[in-house]
């Protein structure tokens, strides 16, 4: 008698999974390429069939959202909320809570204001100078999108007409410790001397969710600073399970478009900083309110 | 320019971009009197009646004597000894021309009571570095040889024109040009080097966005550049490339590599690919001018090729003599 199937049975059975997951996987791609077909036609005609200097190409954009927004859709099963609050004519940049180790936050909102909005926006995130150092990294970031954070590229942007997403907060903010989660870092002052100097609006975006990504961390700056990279978390799986332990968890994410903040006409972009730190004080507790108003309902991982 | 005869002087006048200028130049001036000279014999010399080549080479005492004798009124100043096929021997003739063969020039130019002298500087002063913003302008840091101290009397050279510049501002014009990637039919620098060989790789890993002027509108720039405010000029046409689409265009079969791969191939071929190592860092970061400056300044030149025009215009050609062969 025999006790275990054969090797044949168990190849088949490999088959027909390897054979489903891949279908089901073409099936999510195909549902979504006409839709993001669609969308990457309007952003063409809004930001020009031709790279711009920065090096956006929207036929790569086009590439990684086929790959994004089923994430997006399926995985961490976004929910975009007050979009009405958008500005309708004029450019404007977005600040944001920074959560979840790496910069997956940027790129949901990014692929939100894509995919969500009717006229689609191409939010221009920035990247950390690492970044574009980095072979094949360089290159892909750069031409879906993201520029260098500097304040010169974010001055010709915003003359330009290009909306900007920033996190105040910088690398603080992403790469916190299991305690620290929600509680907002330092923000910096510069995006409101260029809002001031443009006189650009402020979006306050609220992000719930991203943190538990990876929902036990520990930071560990010793290891950051041998393997010279801005952050090294330690989770139950990184690194000890390599890449592979690198995986986010599918925590629910709700992104909160909060209400239009214009910057304060009394002040101008050679205002004394303690002056402008007070208005960035006011922009940080907005967004810290609405994360301790929003964290009571957060969506569960499993449900 | 009055029309009173006047005397320019070329240093460096055996490139293709000098034989472009000085043809402009007999043109647009018709009393202009041109004097070139250069290192290099010349193969083909140019022969025109208000136009002398001197063969020298370039010892203070050869240019005091130049200087004497002749009452320039401008000084056009193109000798950056080429960058491409590098030997030690050339590398310390360029290094000594550019800076002690530069202040000398400065000096002379000065004391002979020259009205405005126009320095050819590079883009590479910037450097291309991975943290540099879309558009640099002219008082962006130049940090290009950071990375490359073969780079370090082009960047000392420009510093020291910059600064004599501001020092004889009351006596004496001064103008530095900062231009990007100079292409062309009859150039053999670096950049042209590359985007024509017959070996055609682009980098598979990067791909920076970047500029380029044809030779016919630099040397347009550099007549005009007689006429324009003293300063400091970043240069470039209008537009921009992907380097990919640069290389493609030229080259539709071009293969791709990863830079590392390329920067191998380049150091066991560089004699014969004719392109400096620190070159290929302009095919991973970006290095892009700022033109706002220039538009203003050199408003009355028109500018015949776009970027992309430019590239073209040099695919085109590349295929034309490649049909002739």
């Amino acid at each position: 008698m025999k006790l275990l199937p054969s090797f044949d049975v168990h190849q088949t059975l490999y088959n027909k999974a390897m054979a489903s997951v891949s279908e089901l996987i073409e099936f999510y791609l195909n549902e979504n390429r006409k839709k993001i077909a669609k969308k990457s036609e309007l952003l063409r005609k809004r930001y020009g069939q031709e790279r711009d200097p920065w090096g956006l190409n929207i036929d790569t954009l086009q590439t990684a959202l086929t790959y994004i927004y089923p994430l997006y859709d399926k995985y961490f099963r976004v929910k975009l909320h007050g979009l009405e609050n958008l500005p309708k004519k004029k450019n404007f940049i977005v600040i944001a809570n920074h959560s979840g180790q790496i910069p997956i936050d940027g790129a949901l909102i990014i692929t939100s204001l894509i995919m969500e909005k009717k006229n689609p926006i191409l939010l221009r995130g920035m990247g950390e100078r690492f970044m574009f150092q980095l072979p094949f990294l360089a290159k892909i970031v750069s031409e879906a999108g993201t520029i260098l954070g500097d304040r010169k590229n974010c001055r010709y942007l915003l003359e330009r007409g290009h909306s900007i997403l920033v996190f105040p907060e910088g690398v603080k903010g992403i790469t916190k410790s299991t305690e620290d989660f929600y509680k907002l870092q330092k923000f910096t002052n510069g995006f409101y001397r260029l809002a001031l100097e443009q006189d650009i609006p402020i979006v306050p975006i609220t992000v719930i969710g991203a943190e538990e990504f990876y929902p036990y961390v520990h930071q560990s700056p010793k290891m950051a600073e041998l393997l010279n990279v801005p952050s090294f978390p330690i989770t139950p799986f990184f690194p000890w399970f390599g890449l592979l332990g690198a995986l986010p968890m599918p925590s629910p994410v709700d992104i909160h478009i909060g209400k239009t903040i214009k910057p304060n006409k009394k002040l101008n972009k050679d205002s004394p900083t303690s002056e402008i730190k007070k208005e960035v004080q006011k922009i940080k507790e907005v967004i810290q309110e609405k994360i301790d108003k929003e964290l009571p309902k957060k969506r569960k991982m499993f449900e | 320019m009055n029309k009173a005869e006047k005397h320019l002087l070329i240093i460096g006048a055996k490139g293709g971009l000098a034989y472009k200028t000085i043809q402009k130049f007999l043109k647009k001036y018709p009393k202009l009197k041109i004097t070139g000279v250069d290192t290099r014999l010349l193969d083909k010399p140019m022969k025109h009646p208000r136009y002398t080549f001197k063969r020298l080479e370039y010892r203070r005492g050869d240019f005091e004597d130049l200087f004497r004798e002749n009452n320039f009124d401008y000084v056009l100043y193109l000798s950056r000894v080429t960058h491409s096929k590098i030997s030690n021997k050339l590398l310390k003739k360029r290094l000594n021309l550019s800076l002690q063969g530069t202040q000398t020039i400065l000096d002379l130019s000065l004391r002979t009571r020259v009205q405005k002298i126009v320095i050819l500087s590079s883009f590479h002063v910037y450097g291309a570095m991975n943290d540099n913003p879309i558009f640099l302008d002219e008082r962006y840091p130049l940090r290009g040889s950071l990375k490359f101290p073969e780079l370090r009397d082009v960047v000392e050279m420009d510093q020291r024109c910059e600064a004599w510049m501001h020092e004889n501002r009351n006596v004496i014009d001064t103008l530095i040009l900062r231009p990007t990637n100079i292409i062309g039919p009859s150039l053999r620098n670096g950049i042209t080097n590359y985007l024509t060989h017959p070996l055609s790789f682009y980098p598979m890993d990067y791909n920076p966005t970047v500029q380029f002027i044809h030779e016919d509108d630099m040397a347009s720039v550099l007549v005009e550049s007689i006429k324009v405010e003293p300063g400091l000029y970043n240069v470039t046409a209008p537009g921009y490339v992907s380097i990919k689409n640069a290389v493609k265009t030229i080259n539709p079969d071009a293969y791709s590599l990863p830079v590392f791969a390329l920067s191998k191939i380049n150091t066991l071929a560089n004699k014969k690919f004719g392109v400096p190592g620190y070159l290929l860092d302009y095919l991973k970061f970006p290095c892009l001018l700022s033109e706002d400056k220039f538009q203003k300044g050199f408003a009355k030149v028109k500018i015949k090729y776009s970027v992309k025009e430019a590239i073209e215009n040099l695919g085109k050609n590349l295929r034309k003599k490649k049909q002739k062969d």
